[in-house]
């Protein structure tokens, strides 16, 4: 007779769990879908910035600008020149709130990513010689020809139809659209320092005297406490939250449903259950499953954490934070995994699998179609009653928590975490009822009353 | 006093409406080769998987090996009607899991299973993918999986189901090398000849219900012969027609390619006294009561009470 170890469930369960993890994880399938595809996804937008920079061909040449009234040409001189260009780039990003924790990131590489400019500005006056600067430009030894008419740099700029004056910018087709957006914007400055000069006023002060206050939103909470406004926290960043909770948990929860089938399918399942309790098959599958999600979150959320800290935003990750959405991933992956088992068990192919998935499906998309509302009103009405409902609880709770710029009541997580998990063994009590079942079923399949006497007789 | 390896008390399973075992009590000595033999949807494949444990009885008790059927599943082996095999798993690499999962110790498993590889002529398929095997290959594995890790007792539901000739006699000779071992071995099948060709003791099995538990000398005696083969020295099939006219006749059949008359002797009658009168009436060359058969002894329990819509469906 053969040695045989003590007949533990936790053995046979961790035997089932690594054969799961071990024929899911090491597929040419995974390795690429889950793993490769993200990582080249992601080496895919850095690598985009890369490139932009090394394809920036340098500027140099000499732009011809036809001004009869000889005025435009010194501001021409001083706005076409690296540093302006430079400025502009670090100004827009310093003017956009939503992004100014990327721009401080990104503001000191932007010079970086300009290119080299070099520019000689000819100033002509002799309106005739146009067709002449035209055939330059057109051989390439132009680097553009710009011609303003009077009525541009007029107090009332407008044409003799009314319409307003326009100057023209004649480039060669080989030019860099950036180059020309640059140039045109540089020039377009030039002409309105000089128009404002002919008008006999001071172009810094009357810029000045324009210009738009930036706005510095505060919140403040109930107990007093300042913090800063950023749309993009409350809203790109918890959808991103629940988004890699949503993939992980359904990529694993997938597999686990075709798994199951497929097990049912070939006739396997019977072999596995005169060595195993159906009970010690679905926790094995559950667990093995389970390290595949916390695999794929480990590598997603790392690259995710690694994004925000390279683009400064590394604080708006906290440490609690993490640990509330482990929590959550942990409650998300029972609900989902528990479905899919039990689904899987019950059908004979994924075709009838999707009438019994839909059901849950369909709750489980409640906290996308609320997305929105949620992440404006995480304390809202709305988003507090659906943090209660089973199984999109830890969704929600995501969404609330990383969306909210004061801390969710901390009655109400607690609350969330032992509510989301005593549904959690509802779900697998039921689920193994069915699980226990369904697995030895053929035929057709299991209408939701069918389920219900499952649960009831099992 | 024989040990009992299996032993069912009043076991009842019903599923929906359907009562699939109705109060089944059996005994299944150690050390035996028990054939459960019966038509489909007998309740053959319900007992067998309460014996494993995979589904519960309603009522009754379920005893295997002296234990209840959860804690003896390690000391079971079972090849199930319906087989499968993890396609993508290589041979080498299905029977370690199915062995671990037996609870068997991962240190010499690998010799192990070279070593039923090669008792089962499949070594040269170790390292190949489930999938890539032939359906005699994959019958093959399976059985390997349901005996690796030796167990007291081993349940084989249809083994010879597909297989050839060849591999046919092979798994044949493995069983009766098990049951020379001392292991206990259930086996069931619908071919009646193979349960009577291997099996020194047959359950019977109809609606759910035992109706046969006996060895095998025990049924050659319950079930005396009561079939008379007679050839005519004519080989005539008109002539050997009027031994119907023989008193304690039921029934004659004949075998054209043997050239005999098959007689039914009715239950009241005498064989002997069939066998002189067909003498007296013909010339023949040779007149033998055949032994009793599985099949007959079937056949008079079962098939003709059994209405035709019931010979289909699962055991």
């Amino acid at each position: 007779m053969a040695e045989r170890r003590s007949n533990g469930a936790m053995r046979k369960i961790w035997a089932v769990a690594f054969r799961e993890v071990r024929h899911t994880v090491l597929t040419k399938g995974f390795i690429f879908g889950a793993l490769v595809v993200p990582v080249l996804m992601f080496g895919a937008i850095a690598a985009i910035g890369l490139l932009v920079g090394m394809q920036v061909a340098p500027v140099s040449g000499t732009v011809a600008l036809i001004d009869p009234s000889g005025s435009v040409a010194e501001f021409a001189r001083t706005e076409l020149t690296p540093e302006q260009v430079a400025k502009d780039m670090e100004e827009m990003l310093r003017r956009n709130a939503e992004f100014k924790s990327l721009g401080a990131a990104t503001g000191t590489q932007a010079s970086a990513v300009l290119p080299s400019f070099e520019v000689k500005v000819d100033s002509i006056t002799d309106t005739a010689r146009t067709e002449e600067l035209r055939a330059k430009v057109q051989d390439g030894e132009l680097l553009a020809l710009v011609i303003v008419p009077p009525e541009v740099l007029q107090a009332n700029p407008v044409d003799a139809e009314g319409n307003p004056a326009t100057f023209t910018l004649i480039v060669p087709t080989k030019s860099a659209p950036r180059t020309t957006a640059t140039m045109e914007k540089c020039l377009a400055r030039a002409i309105v320092k000089a128009r404002v000069k002919l008008a006999g006023n001071d172009y810094t002060s009357l810029n000045s005297l324009l210009e738009s206050p930036q706005t510095n939103v505060r919140r403040l909470s109930a107990e007093g406490a300042e913090s800063d406004e950023s749309r993009l926290t409350k809203t790109l960043l918890p959808m991103g939250f629940m988004m890699l909770i949503w993939i992980t948990t359904f990529t694993s929860g997938q597999y686990l449903l075709t798994t199951t089938i497929e097990e049912k399918a070939s006739k396997v399942m019977e072999v596995m259950l005169s060595a195993v309790s159906p009970m010690q098959l679905l926790c094995g599958k559950i667990l093995g499953y389970a390290m595949v999600s916390m695999l794929m979150l480990g590598m997603y959320g790392a690259l995710g954490v690694a994004a925000l800290t390279a683009a400064a935003m590394g604080d708006l990750v906290s440490p609690g934070m993490i640990l509330l959405m482990i929590v959550y991933f942990i409650m998300s992956y029972a609900f989902v995994a528990t479905i899919m088992a039990s689904v899987g068990s019950a059908v004979n192919d994924l075709r009838e699998a999707q009438s019994l998935v839909t059901p849950a499906m369909l709750v489980l998309t409640i906290p996308l179609m609320l997305w929105l509302p949620i992440s404006e009103q995480p304390n809202g009405m709305l988003a507090t009653v659906a943090s209660f409902i089973p199984p999109a609880i830890p969704f929600v709770m995501v969404l609330r928590v990383t969306a909210s710029s004061e801390p969710i009541a901390a009655w109400q997580v607690a609350l969330s975490i032992v509510w989301g998990f005593a549904w959690v063994a509802v779900f697998m009590w039921a689920g193994a009822k069915i699980f226990r079942v369904g697995v030895l079923m053929q035929g057709k399949p299991p209408t939701p009353r069918e389920l219900l006497k499952w649960i009831r007789m099992a | 006093m024989t040990t009992a390896a299996v032993h069912l008390s009043s076991v009842r399973k019903r599923f929906g409406k359907t009562e699939a075992v109705r109060g089944m009590d059996l005994v299944v000595p150690e050390g035996s080769l028990t054939g459960f033999i019966g038509p489909n949807g007998a309740g053959k494949s319900t007992t067998i998987r309460m014996i494993m444990s995979i589904i519960h009885p309603d009522e009754g008790s379920v005893e295997v090996l002296g234990s209840d059927a959860i804690a003896a599943k390690d000391r079971i082996g079972y090849l199930p009607e319906e087989r499968g095999l993890y396609r993508r798993m290589r041979v080498t690499e299905f029977l370690k899991y199915m062995a671990t999962l037996k609870g068997l110790p991962s240190a010499g498993l690998g010799a192990r299973v070279h070593a039923w590889l090669e008792r089962v002529q499949l070594a040269e398929a170790a390292k190949k993918r489930c999938q890539e095997l032939s359906k005699g290959q994959q019958q093959k594995v399976q059985f390997v999986a349901s005996v690796i890790h030796d167990p007291d007792l081993i349940i084989l539901d249809e083994p010879f189901s597909g297989l050839d000739p060849v591999n046919a006699r092979l798994i044949n000779r493995l069983i009766r090398d098990l049951h020379a071992q001392g292991r206990t071995i259930i086996f069931s099948t619908h071919v009646m000849h193979q349960a009577e060709q291997l099996c020194d003791r047959i359950v019977l099995i109809n609606r759910g219900e035992k109706i046969l538990d006996a060895s095998m000398p025990e049924i050659h005696t319950r079930f005396d012969p009561r079939t008379v083969l007679v050839e005519p020295s004519s080989h005539n099939a008109a002539e050997a027609a009027r031994l119907a006219a023989l008193t304690g006749v039921e029934r004659v059949q004949w075998i054209a390619d043997r050239h005999m008359a098959e007689l039914s002797v009715a239950r009241e009658a005498d064989p002997q006294a069939v066998m002189r009168a067909a003498i007296g009436m013909m010339p023949v060359r040779t007149v033998e009561l055949r032994k009793t058969t599985l099949d007959d002894v079937f056949v008079e329990l079962v098939g003709e009470a059994m209405p035709a819509s019931e010979e289909s469906g699962n055991g």
